[in-house]
């Protein structure tokens, strides 16, 4: 008897109306599914800084240049003597010739380099911070032991780089708040069509003794089904894309150096689940308020 | 006192309108466990004078107290637990489509946030009382008119409110449902309950000889008593002028 009674309750006490219904549903879904992939460029792009920067911060280029290539092997003989003798030195590297004129290749032509330049010798060193942190010394210790020899820390480079860094990462973020806003906007526009639809509803509920507050959670519990549902597929939707981004980047179906160290680990995947709970939370919280300070202008 | 009406005018319209003046001047008190009928003819006021009382509108001018509470300044959040004191029957029903029968019963239980568990058995009780026990998951838009009128009292009856008030609760059912809802009305009079029923089943009133409340063009009129047949109380009553059967009821 109790069972067959429970039966007879199983009717949410607003029912789907306006603009609460699917439609709220399909555009949570596009709404998270935009506002995972601005949250995952904003975490890819400060991961990926963060290796640039790392490999920056350690590498120092010496150029030596010289008139001729004996005097060029002689300068570079003494810059490495010195290099061995510099505290914060982690290793070093001298670049083969052959390796120098690969890299001008593209700009003056296959074996026409070494034909007309005689090529400065290249030194690739890698150090700890503390010697990055006071470049001047090993600067004057290398201008000593081969003139005209070049110390380059990257520094303006490095600076560049995390400036545009930073704009890209401002850029996923402020994409990633304007949707968030506009998933308020939307839960503001869906909560008021879905009162003025459920009007006499609202009225009766009042009548026989509701409080705004349990009309308001009311509407929540209707948005934060709704916005879970929408903002779970959207989420899960952005996950499988940028997978399959991944997947693309692994096989050269894109060109890996645009988007650099691209791997969906599952650290990044647990962080990008915070967005359809966001999503929803601001759906059911902004149609909570705007029901609650709409009713409040009611008897 | 559970109603006090003190000079209470309301007038509905907008400041751009001439205000259409639905109540003037209105007094009178209902006392706990009172029983009034509300007559008057259609336009009359009576459901304007029953929407104050159920707090859907404030009025205008005066002062209207009820439970001890002036209703005319309460605050806002104050109203719902008033409102829950008072057991509604619209003469429209009012019922949610969307719900069961049994969900439309349940619902000032629900809204009062009380536990299923503990309200599942009144409301079953009670719609099979109004001879709706097969019908709880019925939806009201496949139930006669008669039988919403069922569920809409049986509403207003599940949280045992202390002011009862029934909006023409006899017009779409039987005569002897009519005698049945009217005889349950008068046994949750004797419990305790107030209760106000506007009818304009003059019959009815003169069969019960409870006393009346009877407005005219928004203005309560007492010129002609009835004499109520089980007790001294006497209470102002006219209806209108092809019906002044209240006169020879005096006679």
């Amino acid at each position: 008897m109790l069972d067959f009674l429970s039966n007879h309750e199983k009717e949410p006490l607003l029912p789907e109306a306006g603009a609460g219904g699917p439609p709220l549903m399909a555009v949570i879904a596009v709404i998270s599914f935009l506002a995972t992939l601005a949250l995952a460029g904003y975490l890819l792009i400060t991961s990926a800084s963060h290796n640039w920067t790392r490999e920056l911060r350690s590498a120092l280029t010496i150029q030596i240049p010289g008139d001729t290539a004996i005097a060029i092997k002689d300068r570079t003989d003494m810059a490495v003597r010195v290099l061995e003798t510099t505290e914060g030195v982690v290793d070093f590297r001298v670049m083969p010739p052959s390796e120098a004129e690969t890299l001008l290749e593209p700009w003056l032509g296959e074996s026409a380099v070494s034909s007309y330049f005689t090529l400065p010798a290249i030194i690739e060193v890698r150090a700890e911070a503390s010697l990055q942190n006071d470049i001047s010394l090993l600067k004057s210790r290398m201008t000593a032991a081969a003139p005209g020899a070049l110390v380059n820390d990257h520094s303006t480079w490095k600076s560049r780089l995390e400036t545009s860094v930073r704009s890209a990462q401002m850029l996923a973020f402020s994409v990633f708040l304007l949707v968030m806003f506009a998933t308020a906007a939307i839960a503001i526009f869906a909560a008021r069509a879905g009162l003025a639809a459920n009007h006499e509803i609202v009225s009766i509920l009042h009548l026989v003794g509701a409080s705004d507050q349990f009309i308001a959670g009311q509407v929540q519990r209707r948005f934060l089904v709704l916005g879970l549902r929408g903002a779970i597929f959207g989420g899960l939707f952005a996950i499988l894309t940028l997978f399959l981004i991944s997947i693309a980047t692994r096989t050269g179906t894109i060109e890996a150096n645009f988007i650099p160290g691209f791997t969906i680990t599952m650290g990044l995947i647990l962080t990008l689940l915070i967005v359809p709970a966001i999503t929803c939370l601001v759906t059911a919280m902004t149609a909570r308020l705007i029901v609650l300070r709409t009713l409040k202008d009611s008897f | 006192m559970i109603v006090d009406f003190n000079n209470v005018s309301l007038a509905y319209g907008t400041s751009h309108d001439e205000p259409s003046q639905a109540l003037r001047d209105i007094n009178f008190s209902i006392q706990e466990g009172e029983f009034r009928f509300l007559t008057g003819a259609s336009g009359a006021g009576k459901t304007s004078l029953l929407k104050l009382m159920y707090l859907a509108q404030r009025p205008t001018r005066g002062t209207l107290t009820l439970f001890g509470e002036d209703v005319s300044q309460l605050p806002r959040e104050k109203l719902p637990p008033m409102r829950r004191r008072i057991g509604v029957v619209f003469q429209e029903f009012r019922l949610l489509d969307h719900l069961s029968a049994f969900e439309n019963v349940a619902l000032p239980m629900k809204v009062a946030g009380i536990n299923h568990n503990q309200y599942r058995e009144d409301v079953s009780e009670l719609l099979n009382w109004v001879g709706l026990g097969n019908k709880m998951s019925a939806k009201p838009p496949t139930l006669s008119g008669g039988e919403k009128q069922r569920v809409a009292l049986a509403r207003a009856l599940v949280a045992k409110p202390d002011l009862i008030l029934a909006d023409e609760p006899t017009g779409n059912v039987d005569p002897v449902m009519a005698e049945r809802i009217m005889k349950l009305f008068i046994e949750l009079n004797k419990l305790g309950s107030a209760v106000v029923v506007a009818t304009h089943d003059l019959g009815l009133v003169k069969h019960l000889g409870k006393p009346t409340i009877s407005l005219k063009q928004g203005r309560l009129i007492n010129t002609n008593h009835m004499v109520n047949k089980t007790s001294n109380n006497i209470a102002a009553a006219e209806f209108d002028d092809d019906e002044n059967w209240l006169d020879q009821e005096d006679n």
